[in-house]
């Protein structure tokens, strides 16, 4: 069993295209299936609100390409 | 939702499923490894396995990295976690990992701080807010993790906190790739490459499969349509007589991997000599430590951990289950001592286990494989 999630959030599976609602600093808001959650822009400091990034343990690993705004 | 409700089409799924059977020579089994256990609990969360013909057989690969975890591991963490003032973060799975002497989870049942974390960013922020405690982070899994971990790195350090550290067991793709290439008798004929894996590493980071295996790749992300469409072209290569990696998931993956997410573990993180998988023995090079310039936020110098190798139990068959030999319901304690509720072995703790994905979705393929369709 996993817990929260139906998946295990060590696992690719789980790395999910999330909304960005907001930005703060190297942090942003991001929707991911309905839900908010925050993440780390570390590995993409330009993201802005409208962009969708692909989200992994805590993290936006890069911005889905052809999907700003 | 964008980028999921379009690859779960149920008529496009029909029309890609009637388009592998076409695809296959009657009576001609080509034997398909997911390596990815996303893959896996994708695969029999939707059913696939119903949808194809009985000549492709779908093999489940070393891709969880909580199944990869030694059972030694288990107790180096639990020995952090009941050292005084120390609080283990760790992501919810690993917290049921039985080790030699019991699981996470017992350990807090027995009175040590152990706390389920989405993030190690959150174990930072932990760590942060209780400057009296030190916070270890128990980290896993494959390159797709190791960024976050490496990020988190970065930030304890430009936050200069002296009560955080990484116990760190990151590991790496190609290695174990490598031993079931290697594996005599292997029965694999081609590959689903791990998605999220590859958007840190590249697609290219495979080209030793073809190039020295003769094995195809697809690269495959992981919804219903997705993986149809990456066993329709694996298919379409062997007809063509091509053996190459190709790239299905184009809208994440790229031939060079992501160059910053490398960055980040290549400045944090390097290749340890060798390290232990549950299954596949010791392998060099297998896995990441700490750099040099991070030693002070390196839990394997800063505690003294048992470092222990343990046998794993002789009922357990979960090696051979890893690297495709045999499908979960052949091992003799799968479903009776081992259960996702009262887990033996790692590859039924996850639901990206085989043993749990099989145990929870899959029980119906069962008698279709005992009848010999599709051996």
């Amino acid at each position: 069993m996993t817990v929260g999630r139906e998946t295990c959030s060590t696992c690719g599976d789980v790395a999910l295209p999330g909304r960005v609602r907001e930005v703060d600093g190297l942090e942003a808001v991001v929707e991911v299936e309905g839900q908010s959650e925050r993440v780390g822009i570390d590995l993409v400091p330009d993201a802005r609100p409208g962009d969708l990034l692909l989200c992994h343990a805590g993290i936006a690993l890069e911005r889905l390409e052809g999907d700003r705004g | 939702m964008k980028y999921v409700d379009e690859y779960r089409d149920p008529a496009l799924a029909r029309s890609l499923a009637a388009e592998i059977a076409s695809l296959v020579t009657p009576g001609e089994v080509v034997r398909v490894m997911e390596v990815c256990g996303g893959h896996t609990h994708a695969i029999y969360r939707h059913g696939l396995e119903e949808l194809l013909p009985p000549e492709v057989e779908l093999v489940h690969g070393p891709g969880c990295p909580v199944c990869v975890i030694p059972m030694g591991r288990v107790d180096d963490a639990i020995a952090i976690a009941e050292t005084e003032g120390v609080t283990l973060a760790t992501f919810g799975d690993m917290l049921r990992v039985p080790g030699g002497s019991g699981s996470l989870l017992q350990a807090q049942a027995r009175g040590a701080d152990v706390r389920m974390v989405y993030s190690p960013l959150d174990a930072l922020e932990l760590a942060r807010r209780e400057p009296d405690r030190h916070v270890c982070f128990f980290a896993i899994g494959f390159e797709t993790t190791a960024p976050a971990t490496a990020i988190t790195l970065l930030r304890a350090r430009a936050q200069e906190l002296s009560n955080f550290s990484v116990f760190c067991n990151h590991v790496l793709i190609e290695p174990p790739l490598r031993a079931i290439l290697e594996t005599p008798g292997l029965r694999v004929d081609a590959f689903i490459g791990p998605g999220h894996v590859s958007s840190v590493i590249g697609s290219d980071a495979y080209r030793f499969i073809p190039e020295e295996y003769g094995r195809p790749v697809v690269v495959s992300a992981f919804e219903p349509i997705d993986l149809l469409q990456s066993i329709a072209m694996l298919l379409r290569q062997r007809i063509d007589g091509r053996c190459e990696v190709e790239n299905q998931y184009t809208r994440v993956v790229r031939p060079e991997g992501n160059p910053r997410a490398l960055a980040a573990i290549a400045e944090t993180m390097e290749p340890r000599e060798d390290f232990e998988w549950r299954g596949l023995g010791v392998l060099p090079a297998s896995a990441l430590r700490l750099r040099e310039p991070f030693a002070a936020f390196d839990a394997e110098r800063l505690f003294a951990l048992p470092g222990a190798r343990i046998e794993d139990p002789k009922a357990c068959r979960c090696g051979e289950v890893l690297t495709g030999q045999i499908k979960p319901w052949e091992c003799g304690v799968f479903g009776t001592a081992c259960t996702p509720e009262r887990p033996l072995g790692t590859c039924m703790v996850s639901s990206e286990g085989a043993c749990a994905a099989y145990f929870s979705y899959g029980r119906l393929r069962r008698p279709r494989e005992e009848a010999g369709v599709g051996a």
